[in-house]
């Protein structure tokens, strides 16, 4: 590389920095401005946007895999242990509830719904758990399971809009591209941020759930597919094989440069580099992708299998992607929206399904980061969009067994991370239709989930339209919950 | 206290719409100020108190909104307001009720719901303005307190500033430029050659790159006007049309689906067309702007104009169960708001939904001000995008809106009907209705009931005919003698009767005599979807799902003398359905007979107006008139029916009796309202011209006013955003004071005043910049240029920026000879991998289009909205859930995937291979520079050739030691090589084409 080239490698990061033109500077150079009263946070000499950069201050957590299970599943059947609600199960749900409340599907006075499972304590610290959850109940140690979660949506598609984006209407970037533009990624040969989906169907609110919103598109969540090509189009042309994708690379990195010679735009080199990490993603991507080589061991464990996608695989890969430093890991699974309509979305029938595929992968997942030493430092989180009514939804005099929406209290957990373990957090009343004790919004888990990787949550933002934009929103009032941290 | 006065000050900055500088950092302008300490300063009213007002009482209490009478914009506030107690006692601070209210001790104010309460700082300086004797100089209004941010201020059409060169400048625009640039001791980059300019007018005009014949043909042209007539010429072609509605599409948030969790599919594609079409038309701006806004509203709009208002369709519609369409209407209305802020104005109004704009002088009333003009249309998040329009293509368009304005004026004729005899008529009628009362309610006679008729679907069910709509013959048997019509006393009205079957459709029908023309409602429910036709017309036709409850539907409708036919038909989509009916006297019927029963001199205009309208429905002398109106809207309706065209949704203003209430809504919610507010303009702004429409129409001709101060700027800037990568104002997307100040202000004046005087012709503010000496500059830079002149925003040499994503593609279809100049229709569905379409609650398939229709231009892709075209998102499109003034460019690896994997790019390079062997010459080297140059347009280089070759003899190499590899490569996806052609050569001219599709200049518009 000549002087010239060298002298315009050295502005290409200015460049990034401070022109508008890659889109990404002017709202970096922002961000760093912004931090001159807290830590400064500089990125390492090399280029990039997915760089690592420190956070503001020291964090307990550096990755975070978020499992959603996609349709809200029924808190009364899973960690909010009601024995009041069983005792009243068929009778009138009292009129002091339903005054006001408008319900996606319930008509006329609903019936109270008693769940049809048994809870017992586990772990020392005898959490309560559904007989459902055999195997989170093995790590309830590890778990911290809050009941007093609430939203204020109760459809689909905007209730997973508020929880990764913090606002109901579409446009603003989910939590994942605001803690992979906070943070960058470990690893420049892999998307910071990866979506795994199973069931096949996408959430409710579509992509936009893992989208980069105003922020930059590099950003916005990948989705790593499980069958198919992992990510669109990182296979070569049929007739191409590696060593002629190098060729041909070489070529245009040649051709460019000639370019680069004649024209000066530093964007050029850019390009050039942006091509060889393309190069390299064909090769790590598959890699890590590729299960088949765990051991048999770790597929015992996580009940996976590499000849057909599930959530169980989607749980060891995204061991896999924090392994190799990916930053931010998504799994939404379908199949939660249990309104008691049919069989297929039936607590005796779909719940105890659902949560056979999921509980031993999860609990999996939490022992095996343990093992290596990870779980420390993986922030694991476990939620739906909204709770559901301890009311029977009972939809057109259904015979089926099912729960409507609600946003007024649902219970989540988390693991790992600097979070504590054996801990219940929050209550509801005795038929868990309101939060009574440590009520917490979602976005108090956004302003918890940021602080935890050491974003300040109420300074993290970007200038847009003449906001500073927050994934917490516009008002300091989302508290960061230093109950939950150990 | 220095904390608090400094954030007194700050809200009193921000609130009065912020002085003339704009704070580059983000910093908080206060921090910057210096703050003196005031503690024991006299209270200053416009400095101390006019900002709490401003900030707690102006939502309520100021303008037009005087709740409770009082008005704390105005001095006589002081005096309070209808409840008769004074406000304010100068001197004595207990006396009055404002202090009580802020306080508590009375009514809180602001009350609870409506507002934080006053600190007790905020208290303390009312207190002491009280004591110190209520100071509140008379010249001081609500508004003009400080020096108006630089883009609320007309544009001036500025003189050209001197600038020591004088050879350089070709014309307005240059001067400006070169002044800054010599301001800065730099001088302009030299004109670029003239392949880099055709490339670069071709892809800034029509949006595709030229062929080689194209470029020769202007590189070769020796007039000295070669340059204007290219640009004319592009000008003129149809491309052009596609590039600019392309750079609409985003702003409109254009999609071929409704979003949200259902996503379902909407037929909107012909206010696509529509957009295309006004480009290549040069409709005026300002007219392009009303059609849209309000075409509906215009004297005998045409259809054309109708479909202009899909603009504000294009708001998703959430059909997920269980939802409530007045929440989602709510927020379609809350976007257009949004939307028409953006779009128009620069400003970024959408904070001021929940609170007054912290930034930009917009307050949270003025926000649902706005916000009421656009709440006034029929449409209501139904699944089926009611109001519709059935919309013709051109065949049939000159008749169709022939009759259009027929009706129009018809419609008119009827409603402004006024003579001598019908005066007196009238009152002889009123005396008479006052005397006997309402006429007797008409004769319905028992529904009779037909089916169910069984389906495949509910769908199929939907589109069935089962019996001869709507003139239907009782007598009849259907289904081999299966169903035949059956009388149902029982079937009584008010009531939601069950339907059992599922998929399938049922009629009813009944007859209703009435002894005279009266007006009527009809009020309906059904699950799921109802189709209602009286006297053979269709009244109602609502697509939905839902389940049946009274009153879904209310019809006014008129009744004619004698017998009338009701024919309704309910389709059942899964589980059990439902009717109901039930007639309701119109309540123009009810107000009728009040006022006739009221003497004449008491009745207020408005009052004498409504018994007009209700005697000329009934007025015998006005009989052929109402015949002939039912006429021609019968026939317009069978010829859009018969037509067989795509409909489009449309906006349509509600009757004058259904106007909607608006209110403030108090963080945006729809449930919680707070006070009415009547539509009305920003007071920072210009106010609505004398005598225009305070309705939607109103709004759509204010944002074009020549005294609006923003949209003019914001639409040249636009356009010299699209062209030099950057605007004037890099903001483009707010023009507010967080916003970037513009670079060049008086030449964004001069041009935002030309372009206005030129009569807002979009064609020639394209002309100019695209003629300016600074656009045709050369984009080569040195790192010193790039170091002085950072991201290009002196212009100190021409644009170089990546190509948009729709681009991108259209050029590698292009240089491959692949592209379809097939215009307009329905959108397509080009190659996209398996199993992008995964979505919640839908089966919707993506069916890969044949033919021409796979290498359509990028806009013509189908767009859904939850899970948009891969490729594209990969080149920073959006998913056009909101509208986008500025989409971010960035440069990822997986942008480089696409052009260097997608099968799409595979399938251009295997034709451009085939290409350069069949036309690109004899010798490698004539087809190497064939191949260079129907990428890039230019020669290539003798090094760039000399690389090119080498790639290709080394693939040559490996692909005749691998013929199979070469067949894969050379035909995979776009199928069998021509019989004659050497499959090896092919696969490395695939490679090469691979190679130049992928090069950073290529990419790249330079």
């Amino acid at each position: 590389m000549n002087g010239y080239q060298q002298s315009l490698q050295h502005l290409t990061r200015r460049h990034f920095l401070q022109s508008g033109t890659v889109g990404l500077g002017s709202l970096a150079i922002s961000t760093l401005l912004a931090d001159e009263t807290a830590n400064a946070r500089p990125s390492a000499a090399s280029d990039g946007p997915l760089t690592p950069k420190q956070p503001y201050y020291p964090a307990r957590a550096k990755n975070v895999i978020y499992l959603h299970m996609a349709g809200s599943p029924p808190q009364q059947e899973l960690f909010d242990h009601k024995p009041k609600l069983q005792q009243m199960n068929d009778q009138d749900c009292p009129e002091e509830f339903l005054k006001g409340e408008r319900f996606a599907f319930i008509k006329g006075r609903p019936q109270l719904l008693g769940s049809p499972y048994n809870f017992s304590p586990h772990g020392q610290s005898g959490m309560m758990l559904s007989e459902l959850l055999p195997h989170l109940g093995e790590v309830a140690d590890d778990l911290c399971v809050i009941r007093s979660m609430w939203t204020d949506q109760f459809n689909h598609a905007p209730a997973q809009l508020m929880l990764y984006t913090g606002f109901s209407q579409f446009g603003k970037p989910s939590m994942g591209s605001w803690v992979t533009y906070g943070l960058g990624s470990e690893n420049q040969d892999l998307p910071g941020f990866v979506v795994l989906v199973s069931g096949d169907k996408v959430p409710s609110a579509g992509k936009s759930v893992w989208g980069s919103g105003f922020l930059p598109s590099v950003y916005q969540g990948v989705q790593c597919r499980t069958s198919g090509e992992p990510v669109l189009y990182v296979t070569n042309p049929k007739g191409m094989d590696r060593a002629g994708r190098r060729r041909s690379l070489d070529a245009i990195r040649d051709l460019n440069e000639i370019q680069l010679a004649e024209i000066g735009d530093p964007e050029t080199l850019t390009r050039i580099a942006q091509y060889e990490l393309a190069y390299r993603m064909q090769i790590s991507v598959p890699e890590v992708m590729d299960i088949s080589k765990e051991s048999k061991h770790i597929h015992q464990l996580y009940g996976s299998d590499p000849s057909k996608p599930s959530f169980a695989n989607n749980c060891l890969l995204a061991r896999r992607m924090v392994e190799n430093g990916v930053r931010f890991v998504q799994l939404f699974d379908w199949g939660w929206d249990l309104h008691g309509v049919g069989n297929d979305t039936d607590l005796i029938t779909q719940l105890p399904k659902k949560c056979k595929e999921t509980d031993r992968p999860i609990a999996a997942l939490i022992q095996d980061l343990k093992q290596r030493g990870m779980l420390e430092e993986t922030l694991i989180v476990w939620s739906g969009e909204f709770g559901r009514t301890p009311m029977n939804e009972k939809r057109n005099n259904s015979k089926f067994l099912g729960r409507d929406h609600h946003p007024h209290s649902m219970s989540m957990f988390m693991a790992g991370g600097g979070i504590q373990g054996g801990l219940t957090y929050g209550a509801t009343d005795e038929l868990g239709y309101f939060v009574t004790e440590n009520k917490m919004f979602v976005s108090d888990l956004q302003a918890t989930i940021l602080h935890l990787l050491g974003l300040d949550p109420y300074k993290f933002h970007v200038p847009y339209q003449g906001l500073k934009q927050r994934l917490i929103g516009p008002v300091d009032d989302p508290k960061v919950r230093h109950d939950l941290i150990a | 206290m220095i904390s608090y006065l400094s954030k007194l000050l700050m809200v009193f900055l921000l609130l009065l719409g912020v002085g003339t500088v704009t704070w580059a950092s983000d910093r908080s302008p206060a921090e910057s100020q210096p703050v003196r300490d005031q503690t024991n300063d006299k209270i200053d009213f416009k400095r101390d108190v006019q900002p709490i007002l401003t900030a707690s009482c102006y939502d309520c209490h100021a303008d037009e909104n005087t709740d409770g009478g009082v008005r704390w914009d105005q001095k006589s506030a002081l005096m309070g307001g209808d409840s008769g107690e004074v406000a304010v006692v100068p001197g004595k601070p207990n006396e009055g009720s404002l202090l009580a209210r802020v306080l508590g001790e009375e009514d809180l104010m602001p009350p609870e719901d409506e507002g934080e309460p006053l600190t007790e700082s905020q208290i303390a300086i009312l207190r002491r303005w009280i004591e110190q004797g209520a100071d509140w100089p008379d010249e001081v209004q609500a508004s003009g307190i400080a020096p108006k941010h630089w883009s609320l201020i007309q544009p001036l059409r500025y003189e050209l500033p001197d600038t020591k060169n004088k050879d350089w400048a070709r014309n307005s625009i240059d001067p400006f430029v070169l002044a800054r640039l010599e301001q800065e001791g730099l001088s302009p980059s030299p004109e670029a050659d003239r392949y880099t300019l055709v490339r670069r007018l071709y892809l800034d005009i029509v949006g595709v790159s030229p062929t080689i014949e194209e470029a020769d043909q202007f590189v070769n042209n020796t007039r000295p006007d070669a340059y204007e007539q290219l640009v004319d010429r592009l000008l003129a072609s149809p491309q052009y049309g596609e590039r600019w509605a392309r750079m609409w599409l985003d702003l409109a948030r254009y999609a071929d689906t409704q979003g949200y969790e259902k996503d379902n599919r909407r037929t909107i594609y012909r206010y696509r067309d529509w957009v295309i079409g006004a480009f290549n038309h040069d409709m005026p701006f300002d007219q392009f702007t009303i059609e849209q806004i309000a075409g509906d509203m215009l004297p005998s709009a045409t259809t054309d104009q109708y479909i202009a208002t899909a603009f504000h369709r294009n708001t998703m519609t959430n059909t997920e169960g269980g939802t409530d369409d007045e929440e989602f209407r709510t927020a379609a209305i809350i976007d257009r708001v949004n939307t028409t802020g953006q779009v128009w104005l620069g400003l970024t109004v959408a904070c001021a939904q929940c609170h007054s704009h912290k930034y930009d002088p917009l307050t949270q009333r003025e926000y649902y001000q706005l916000y009421a003009f656009l709440n006034q249309t029929v449409d209501n998040d139904q699944p089926n995008e009611a109001p519709i329009m059935i919309t013709p293509t051109e065949k049939l368009v000159g008749e169709i809106d022939a009759m259009m304005a027929q009706i129009a004026k018809k419609r008119n004729d009827f409603k402004t009907y006024q003579t001598p005899e019908f005066t007196a008529a009238e009152s002889q009628w009123a005396k008479q209705l006052a005397e006997e009362g309402l006429p007797d309610s008409p004769k319905f006679a028992n529904w009779n009931v037909l089916g169910p008729f069984p389906a495949k679907s509910y769908q199929e069910a939907l589109a069935g005919k089962f019996v001869s709509e709507p003139e239907i013959d009782l007598g009849k048997t259907y289904l081999d003698g299966k169903l035949h019509w059956e009388e149902k006393p029982e079937h009584l009205d008010n009531k939601v009767h069950v339907l059992k079957a599922e998929k399938s459709a049922y009629y009813f029908y009944r007859t209703i005599d009435a002894d005279r023309l009266i007006p009527f409602d009809f009020s309906f429910g059904s699950d799921d979807s109802i189709k209602v036709w009286l006297n053979g017309r269709v009244i109602l036709d609502n697509q939905v799902e839902r389940s049946a409850q009274p009153d879904q539907d209310r019809v006014p409708v008129q009744l004619r003398e004698g017998e009338n036919r009701l024919l309704v038909k309910i389709v059942n989509g899964a589980e059990k359905g439902g009717f109901f009916f039930r007639p309701i006297d119109s309540p123009l019927t009810e107000n009728a007979l009040r006022i006739a029963q009221s003497s004449p001199e008491q009745r207020t205009p408005q009052e004498s107006e409504t018994l007009t309208s209700y005697y000329r429905a009934i007025a015998p002398s006005l009989q052929p008139l109402r015949q002939e109106l039912l006429g021609i809207e019968f026939k317009l309706q069978t010829l859009r029916e018969e037509s067989d065209s795509p409909t489009t949704p449309i906006m349509r203003e509600l009757d004058k009796d259904n106007r909607r209430d608006t209110h403030v809504l108090l963080r945006g919610s729809f449930l919680s309202k707070g006070p009415k507010v009547e539509p009305g303009v920003p007071t920072a702004l210009h106010p609505l011209a004398t005598g225009a429409p305070n309705n939607r129409l109103g709004l759509a001709q204010w944002l074009v006013d020549q005294n609006n101060p923003l949209t003019a700027r914001v639409t040249v800037n636009r356009f010299w955003e699209k062209m030099f990568g950057l605007g004037l104002v890099e903001t483009s997307e707010d023009f507010g004071t967080q916003g970037s100040p513009p670079t060049h202000p008086k030449l964004l004046d001069r041009m935002a005043v030309e372009f206005m005087q030129q009569g807002w012709s979009m064609k020639k503010l394209v002309r100019k910049i695209a003629l300016s000496a600074t656009y045709r500059q050369s984009s080569r830079t040195t790192p010193g240029l790039v170091e002085k002149d950072q991201g290009n925003r002196l212009f100190a040499h021409g644009p170089r920026f990546r190509l948009e994503a729709e681009m991108v593609r259209d050029q590698a279809l292009a240089v491959s000879g692949l592209l379809s100049k097939k215009m307009f229709g329905e959108s397509v569905m080009p190659p996209q991998p398996a199993g992008v379409w995964q979505v919640v609650y839908s089966s919707d398939q993506w069916k890969t289009s044949q033919g021409e229709d796979r290498y359509r231009r990028g806009l013509y892709t189908f767009w859904r909205r939850t899970s948009p075209y891969p490729s594209m998102i990969a080149f920073d499109a959006t998913s056009r859930e909101i509208c986008t003034v500025r989409r971010i460019r960035t440069n990822t690896p997986l942008a480089a995937l696409v052009t260097l994997n997608d099968p799409v790019y595979v399938e251009a390079a295997q034709a451009t291979a085939r290409l350069v062997v069949r036309q690109g010459g004899s010798t490698i080297k004539d087809r190497a520079i064939y191949a260079f140059r129907r990428c890039l347009v230019r020669p290539p280089k003798p090094a760039e050739l000399e690389r090119i070759v080498a790639l290709y003899q080394q693939e040559l190499k490996k692909y005749r030691e691998n013929t199979e590899a070469a067949k894969l490569m050379a035909t995979q996806g776009l199928g069998a090589a021509p019989a004659d052609s050497d499959i090896h050569e092919l696969a490395a001219w695939t490679v090469v084409a691979n190679v130049l599709l992928n090069l950073d200049e290529t990419l790249t518009k330079g």
